[in-house]
C-alpha cells in the first residue's frame, strides 16, 4: 500500500479518536450485502459485499469415500483463490500465499477440532453408506475485489452458501456385501437442506496503534501491527482463532479481544441471519 | 529399481490404532494432564550451518538449521530490513504412515509468523536469514517444538532477537486440558490451543485455537501454556549458557 | 599481553591465507603429509553408528563420519508382487539432501549430488545381493513387502556416499519383519497378539508367523572415497577438500574382499592403475574397521532390545 506519511497519520489518528476515515467508529461494520444462488451449477453459492470488498463462495457436493479413521463422516475442504482482478499484487503467483493463509484460517475457524467438536457442519449428516460412501463438500472462495477484512467476508459468504446448499437425496440399495461398492440412486429433484445454523461467524480485530478496529479497510490493514481473527458460534463459544501480523500482544489484551469479539459476534450473527433470510426470499421469488 | 517401484501402489498393513485413555488423571505415557514431556535441547547439531539446534520432546525429534544472513535471491527487490525465509519438511519415515517428505507449506508459514515478530530484522538489511527445519520423527506437538527449536538455532547463529521464542500447545478433551499432547492424543482431540510467546517480554507472537472453547476455558489454557512457555524459556537459556561455557 | 596479540595476528593470517589461497594452503600441508585437521593422508575420520534412533520407523540408523551425518529410516509397506516375480518383494532406496544439511541446498533447488548418490546406492545394494528379495514375500503372487529405505543427509561435510551406504546397511542389518497374515479380503493385517488363532485357521498364510524375524544378509558392502590430487591420495575427504580438489575415486568392497563397485566421476586428475590399486588396498583396510564398528553397533542394539 503506497501511503504517504500524512495519510498514515490520518488513519492512525482517526482510529485513536474513534472516528475512522469513512465515518465509522472503531467497532462499527460496513453495511453487508448478501446474494445467494449466484452460481447455478454449484450446490450452493453466495456473494458477499462489504464496502468494496467483494467475495463469492460456492459449495460443490461430490460422492467420495470416507477417510479410514472416521468412516461414518463426510469430508469438507476449503480452498480460497484470490483473483488477479482484486489487486495488482495477486497477479501471477502473487496471490498464492494469501490464498493459502486464508484457506488455512477458514479451515481452522469453521471445521473444528480433530474429533469434530466445534465443527460448523455436522459431518455425520454427509454419510451415505458407512465406511463406503459419503458426500465430500468442496467449498471454494473467490476474492473478486479486496478492500480489507477478507476473512470475515469469506466466513459470511461460506455461511450463506452453506445455508443455500441443497444436497441431492440418495437411496442406497440394500443387501450389498461388504466388499462390493454400494449401488446408489441419486435423486434429481429432491434435495435436503444443509443445516448452517451452527456455522460460526468470524470476527477479526485489527490492532492499529494502541486500539483495535473491526472490519478494517485495506488502508487500515496496511497500518496494523497484528490482527486476531476469532470464529464464534451462536452459543458464544470460541470455535477457532488465528493471529496475523508479526508484532507480539500482551496476553491480557488477547483475553480482552476475545470478550469483545464474543460480544460483537452475537450482533453480527443476527445481522447476517436476517440478510441471508432476505436474500433467499429474493432468490425464490425471482 | 527406484523408477520401477514408483509405479507400484503399496499400502501400510492395518495395525490397530491406539486411542489415548486417561485413567485416574494419568495419560498413556504416564504423565499427568499438566505435565510436559521431558525436553532435550542442544545447539550446534549441524556443522555446515551458521547456527543449528536439535530438540527432542518424547518421540518428537526436530533439527533446525539457520543459514545467513546471506545474499537475498537475485529476484528479490532491495529491502532496508532483513528477510526471513522459513521452510519445514518431514522425513518420509517420521509419521506412522509413510509420508511424502515434501515441504509442509502450512507449518512453514506458521513458523515464519511465529518468528518474524521476535527477530530484529533491521540489523541485517538487504540480506536473508534462512531457517530450515526437518522433523525426523513426529510424536505429536511438532509445530511448537519446531518453533522453540528454531529460536534456539537463531540464537546459536547469533541473530539478534528481542527474546527467545517458545511455544507450547494444549489439547482439549471435553473438560480436560492436556498439555504437550502426543500423536495419539492429537489425532482425537476435541480442540487445541497453541501459544507462541516471548516469555521475558510477556508477549504473544502467535496464537491459534481450533475446536469449540468457552471463554473461561481459553483463559485456563492460555495460563497453562504461558506457564509452560516461561519454563521452557529457562531451559533454553540454560542450554545456550552451557554451550557458551563449553566453548571457552 | 603483547605476545598474545601477536599470536592472534599470526592466526588471522593463516585463516586469511586459507580463504584466499585454499589450494596453496592445502598443498603446503600435503607436502608435510598432514591435513589441516591434523589427520595423516590415509586416515579416515572417527566413525560412529547410533543404533535405532527412531522407534517409530521399522528400522533406523544414524551414522557420523567426522561431521558428516546421515540418518536412514525404513518403512515397510505391502505390495502386490509383479507377475514376473510373484514370490519377490522390492526395495526402493532414496537419498535426500534436505536444506538443513548444507548452505548449498535451498528449498526448491535440490542438490545435484542427491540423485547421483541415490542411484549409486541402488546399484551397490542391489548388485551386492545384500538382501534376498524372496525373503520379502508374504504370500506368493498375493502380497510381499516393499522396503522403503530412505537416507537423509543431516550434515554434509564430504564423503557423503560412504556415510550414506554405511547408514543404509546399518538400518537394513537390524530390520525386523513384523508378523502379519492375510485376512479374508486379501489385505495384510498385523498378526501380533491375535496371531495364534489366525494362523491355525488360515491355511494360506505363507511366510507369516508370530515372531518378528530378521533378514538373512548376504555379503555386506562397505565403501571408501579417496581424493586424488597430484601425487597425493587423501582418504575420506571433507567438504572443503572436495571443493578445492575435485577428483574423487570411490571403492566399494564387500566383507570377503570382492570388488562391488569402482566409481571415478571424471575430474582433472587421472587415476593410474597403481593409484587404483592403492585405493583398493586402503579400502580393504577400511572395510575391516567399518565391519567392526557395525558389529559393535548391532550387538549394542540387541542389548537395548533385550
Amino acid at each position: 500500500m503506497g501511503l504517504s506519511l500524512g495519510e498514515k497519520n490520518y488513519i492512525k489518528g482517526g482510529i485513536a479518536d474513534d472516528l475512522r476515515c469513512d465515518g465509522r467508529r472503531r467497532l462499527d461494520y460496513r453495511s453487508i450485502a448478501i446474494d445467494t444462488g449466484v452460481i447455478p451449477q454449484a450446490n450452493g453459492s453466495a456473494r458477499v459485499r462489504m464496502g468494496s470488498t467483494d467475495v463469492i463462495a460456492s459449495v460443490k457436493a461430490e460422492l467420495g469415500k470416507p477417510s479410514s479413521y472416521r468412516h461414518d463422516c463426510g469430508k469438507v475442504s476449503i480452498f480460497v483463490d484470490c483473483s488477479p482482478t482484486a489487486a495488482p499484487m495477486f497477479e501471477g503467483r502473487g496471490g498464492d500465499e494469501l490464498s493459502t493463509e486464508l484457506s488455512v484460517a477458514l479451515e481452522r475457524c469453521l471445521l473444528g477440532g480433530k474429533s469434530g467438536s466445534g465443527a460448523g457442519i455436522d459431518l455425520s449428516s454427509l454419510k451415505i453408506v458407512e465406511g463406503k460412501m459419503c458426500w465430500d463438500l468442496y467449498i471454494d472462495g473467490l476474492v473478486i475485489s479486496s478492500d480489507g477484512n477478507l476473512l470475515d467476508a469469506l466466513g459470511i459468504a461460506i455461511k450463506a452458501a452453506l445455508s443455500n446448499t441443497g444436497i441431492p437425496k440418495v437411496e442406497a440399495m440394500p443387501g450389498t456385501s461388504a466388499e462390493e461398492e454400494p449401488e446408489i440412486d441419486i435423486s434429481d429433484d429432491e434435495f435436503t437442506r444443509l443445516d448452517s445454523s451452527k456455522v460460526p461467524i468470524i470476527v477479526t480485530l485489527t490492532k492499529v496503534g494502541r486500539h483495535y478496529v473491526v472490519d478494517a479497510t485495506i488502508e487500515e490493514e496496511s497500518q496494523m501491527s497484528s490482527a486476531v481473527s476469532m470464529s464464534v458460534n451462536r452459543q458464544g463459544d470460541v470455535c477457532g482463532l488465528t493471529k496475523r501480523g508479526g508484532a507480539g500482544l500482551d496476553p491480557s489484551i488477547i483475553i480482552d479481544m476475545v470478550s469483545v469479539a464474543k460480544h460483537l459476534s452475537q450482533q453480527l450473527i443476527a445481522t447476517v441471519d436476517s440478510e441471508i433470510y432476505a436474500a433467499e426470499a429474493r432468490e425464490s421469488s425471482a | 529399481m527406484a523408477s520401477k517401484s514408483g509405479t507400484i501402489s503399496t499400502y501400510s498393513p492395518l495395525f490397530s490404532r491406539k486411542n489415548p485413555n486417561f485413567t485416574n488423571g494419568v495419560r498413556s505415557d504416564g504423565r499427568h494432564f499438566h505435565e510436559c514431556r521431558l525436553a532435550f535441547l542442544r545447539t550446534g547439531a549441524v556443522n555446515a550451518a551458521s547456527g543449528s539446534a536439535y530438540a527432542e520432546f518424547g518421540n518428537t525429534k526436530v533439527i533446525v538449521s539457520v543459514f545467513g544472513p546471506r545474499e537475498s535471491k537475485k529476484a528479490m527487490m532491495y529491502s532496508d530490513t532483513g528477510r526471513l525465509n522459513c521452510s519445514v519438511s518431514f522425513t518420509t519415515f517420521s509419521t506412522p504412515i509413510r509420508g511424502q517428505g515434501s515441504e509442509h507449506k502450512e507449518f512453514s508459514s506458521m513458523l515464519h509468523k511465529a518468528l518474524e515478530g521476535a527477530i530484529m530484522l533491521e540489523t541485517f538489511p538487504k540480506t536473508t536469514v534462512d531457517v530450515f527445519a526437518l522433523v525426523l520423527e513426529s510424536g505429536g506437538s511438532e509445530l511448537p517444538v519446531i518453533i522453540s527449536c528454531a529460536s534456539l538455532a537463531l540464537a546459536d547463529a547469533g541473530i539478534a532477537m528481542f527474546d527467545l521464542v517458545t511455544s507450547v500447545s494444549v489439547s482439549c478433551f471435553k473438560d480436560d486440558l492436556v498439555i504437550d499432547p502426543v500423536f495419539e492424543e492429537e489425532s482425537c482431540q476435541d480442540g487445541s490451543l497453541m501459544i507462541v510467546c516471548m516469555p521475558l517480554r510477556n508477549e504473544v507472537t502467535q496464537l491459534t485455537v481450533t475446536g469449540e472453547w468457552s471463554t473461561p476455558k481459553v483463559h485456563e489454557a492460555m495460563d497453562l501454556c504461558l506457564g509452560a512457555c516461561s519454563k521452557l524459556g529457562d531451559i533454553m537459556r540454560l542450554c545456550l549458557k552451557e554451550a557458551a561455557s563449553t566453548l571457552q | 599481553m603483547e605476545g598474545k596479540s601477536e599470536e592472534l595476528e599470526g592466526e588471522m593470517e593463516v585463516e586469511a591465507y586459507r580463504r584466499l589461497f585454499p589450494l596453496q594452503f592445502y598443498e603446503r600441508h600435503l607436502s608435510d603429509s598432514v591435513r589441516p585437521d591434523a589427520r595423516p593422508l590415509n586416515k579416515a575420520r572417527p566413525t560412529s553408528i547410533v543404533p535405532a534412533p527412531l522407534p517409530s520407523a521399522d528400522a533406523s540408523a544414524m551414522v557420523k563420519i567426522g561431521n558428516t551425518t546421515m540418518l536412514s529410516g525404513i518403512k515397510l509397506e505391502i505390495m502386490f508382487p509383479s507377475s514376473d516375480s510373484p514370490d519377490e518383494g522390492c526395495i526402493a532406496i532414496d537419498f535426500h539432501m534436505p536444506p538443513i544439511c548444507s548452505p548449498m541446498v535451498r528449498p526448491g533447488r535440490p542438490a545435484e549430488a542427491a540423485p547421483v548418490i541415490s542411484q549409486q546406492l541402488n546399484n551397490v545394494i542391489m548388485s551386492s545381493k545384500l538382501i534376498d528379495l524372496k525373503e520379502l514375500s508374504i504370500a506368493s503372487g498375493k502380497a510381499a513387502w516393499m522396503v522403503y529405505l530412505e537416507i537423509y543427509c543431516l550434515d554434509a561435510d564430504g564423503a557423503l556416499f560412504d556415510a550414506a551406504l554405511l547408514s543404509a546397511v546399518a538400518a537394513i542389518a537390524h530390520l525386523e519383519i513384523p508378523p502379519v497374515c492375510l485376512n479374508e479380503e486379501g489385505r495384510v493385517v498385523s498378526s501380533q497378539g491375535q496371531a495364534e488363532t489366525n494362523t491355525d485357521n488360515n491355511g494360506n498364510t505363507n511366510n507369516s508367523n508370530t515372531e518378528k524375524r530378521k533378514l538373512t544378509l548376504g555379503s555386506i558392502p562397505f565403501s571408501l572415497t579417496c581424493l586424488l590430487h597430484k601425487q597425493y591420495l587423501l582418504v575420506d575427504p571433507t567438504d572443503e577438500e572436495e571443493s578445492i580438489m575435485p577428483s574423487l575415486l570411490t571403492v566399494v568392497l564387500d566383507t570377503s574382499g570382492h570388488l562391488i563397485s569402482l566409481y571415478k566421476p571424471g575430474g582433472p586428475v587421472l587415476a593410474y592403475t597403481s593409484t587404483t590399486k592403492n585405493c583398493v588396498a586402503l579400502a580393504t583396510r577400511r572395510v575391516k574397521e567399518l565391519e567392526k564398528i557395525l558389529k559393535e553397533a548391532l550387538s549394542e542394539m540387541d542389548v537395548i532390545e533385550n
